[in-house]
């Protein structure tokens, strides 16, 4: 009998290449990476790395960034961000604590400059809280770090379990954008079709889970948690506080657990990391933004370390920035938060930084 | 983490104790303004008068008693007493609601910010208020007392 297969796969191969079926105009953004597809996420076309520096070895990282930037402490982000958008549940908590154990055994061991996250799977928040209560007490073990693309808003009641043992280890819960896009579209409305585009717009989320975090009464419940938000940009955060203020004039009693100005929890509760910082084309105007998002206590320095993006702690940041504010930008800030030994006052940071 | 230590009440509850213990308005001192008759102006309902040339003040009848508070929002200037009467929450646990002050919550016309009529006090600030006034009634004649 004679049959009809309705389904087989031809493949491509170096014999019988795709590629001179290609329309010329399009060659270039198929080899720079502009074909992907959403569930490998959004891919920089150049690398995310720096093309002249790395960060696989603690000694070599120490030698190259640390050392010649007078850097005294490092918070390490590392890719066990991502457990909590892998598939599998139970590989999922298996892999956080693989990060967390490798984090230790190779980079905080090696140098107590380096300070570690805490990766967990925030989809299974009781498996994320056992992970922090085992791992936490470490002393360079100063937060918990998780995507900005999550199941939920992270002011859901769902999270309850991590901030409690966030707080109950003295631990800040951090958000790093990590594979927006890659389950739901990155915007709320649709998918951006480039890097660009993507990487641009990656505050969306952040102002979401930040006015989530607040109108939920999240600190309110844990009096004690900090958020730090790494990485999500800092411009919109002016227009957030004062978007909430004014709302919350005429709607608050839809959030009666509120006690205070929503601006005053952000104040008390959430910071943010200057990378990547705006660049406008006159810096006088980064600083008077830094007045309106009250810099002085909000803002931590962060470089983002060997990736693309990276912020010359010496040149990021506008240079006539009067030395008190960087002081706390560079280095009080973040002490404040993490609770760690003030600033070495003489050979001040922010002179060396200028 | 240094930087949370306080315990002081947050001012919003600071606000909602005031709002709660306020008796009846206060005897006062002043010019007794005749503005109405007692018997225009039903439970729940109000009358918008003017005691003095440009000062409108708007006087409600709430839970029985008279009560007088400045025609005028504290935010853009709307005439505040055409604004909507209703009930509130109050602060509370996360998560629970606890309806109160029914029928007390004066809700701005224009852009909806709430108001305690009875103190005059703005129910997302402690710090923010709106004039009110003594309000009297005599052998049937309602008077403001500026
Ligand atoms: S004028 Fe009253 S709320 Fe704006």
């Amino acid at each position: 009998m004679e049959i009809i297969d309705c389904d087989v796969h031809p493949l491509e191969s170096p014999e019988h290449p795709l590629q001179p079926f290609v329309p010329n105009d399009i060659r270039e953004a198929v080899k720079q990476g502009m074909a992907s597809m959403p569930g490998a996420g959004y891919a920089n076309p150049f690398g995310v790395i720096r093309r002249d520096a790395t960060c696989v070895d603690p000694v070599a990282a120490g030698r190259d960034y640390l050392d010649p930037y007078n850097v005294r402490f490092a918070v390490l982000q590392p890719q066990g961000i991502y457990a909590g958008l892998t598939h599998n549940i139970d590989v999922a908590n298996g892999m956080a604590r693989a990060w967390n154990d490798w984090q230790t055994a190779t980079f905080l061991d090696a140098d107590p400059r380096f300070l570690g996250s805490i990766s967990v799977n925030m989809n299974d928040p009781k498996a994320a809280a056992r992970e922090i209560r085992r791992v936490g007490s470490h002393k360079q073990l100063v937060q918990v770090l998780v995507t900005g693309e999550s199941t939920h808003l992270y002011g859901h009641r769902a999270y309850d379990e991590v901030y409690e043992a966030c707080c109950e280890m003295g631990l800040v819960f951090a958000l790093h954008p990590g594979a927006e896009g890659a389950r739901t579209p990155s915007t709320p409305v649709g998918m951006p079709s480039s890097y660009f585009e993507w990487h641009t717009t990656l505050p969306l989320t952040f102002q979401a889970h930040c006015v989530s975090l607040i109108a939920e009464g999240t600190f309110e419940r844990f009096p004690s948690l900090n958020v730090l938000l790494v990485e999500g940009g800092i411009g919109w955060l002016p227009s957030l506080l004062w978007r909430m203020d004014k709302n919350f004039k005429a709607l608050r009693s839809t959030v009666p657990w509120l006690r205070r100005l929503p601006s005053e929890y952000a104040l008390e509760h959430i910071r943010l990391t200057t990378q990547p910082i705006e660049e406008p084309p006159d810096s006088e105007k980064l600083l008077q933004l830094f007045g309106m998002l009250h810099a002085e206590t909000i803002l931590c320095y962060s470089s983002d370390y060997p990736h693309w993006d990276f912020d010359d702690p010496r040149k990021a940041l506008p240079s006539r920035m009067p030395s008190d504010l960087a002081q706390r930008i560079f280095y009080d800030n973040a002490a404040d938060l993490y609770g760690l030994p003030p600033a070495n006052r003489e050979g001040r940071i922010s002179e060396e930084a200028k | 983490m240094s930087y949370k230590t306080t315990t002081s009440p947050a001012p919003l509850d600071q606000a909602f104790d005031i709002i709660r213990r306020a008796g009846p308005a206060k005897a006062r001192e002043g010019i007794r303004v005749l503005v109405a008759r007692d018997v225009d102006i039903a439970e729940g309902a109000r009358l918008i008068v003017e005691p003095r040339p440009g000062l409108s003040v708007g006087v409600f009848r709430i839970d029985g008693s008279l009560r007088a508070i400045k025609n005028v929002c504290p935010h853009n200037g709307a005439p505040l007493c055409r604004g909507t009467l209703h009930a509130s929450h109050e602060p509370g646990e996360t998560r629970e609601f606890h309806p109160g002050l029914v029928g007390r919550v004066l809700r701005c016309p224009w852009h909806g910010w709430e108001f305690d009529v009875v103190t005059g006090k703005a129910l997302y600030d402690a710090k923010s208020r709106v004039a009110t006034y003594p309000v009297e009634v005599d052998d049937g004649s309602v008077y403001v007392v500026l």
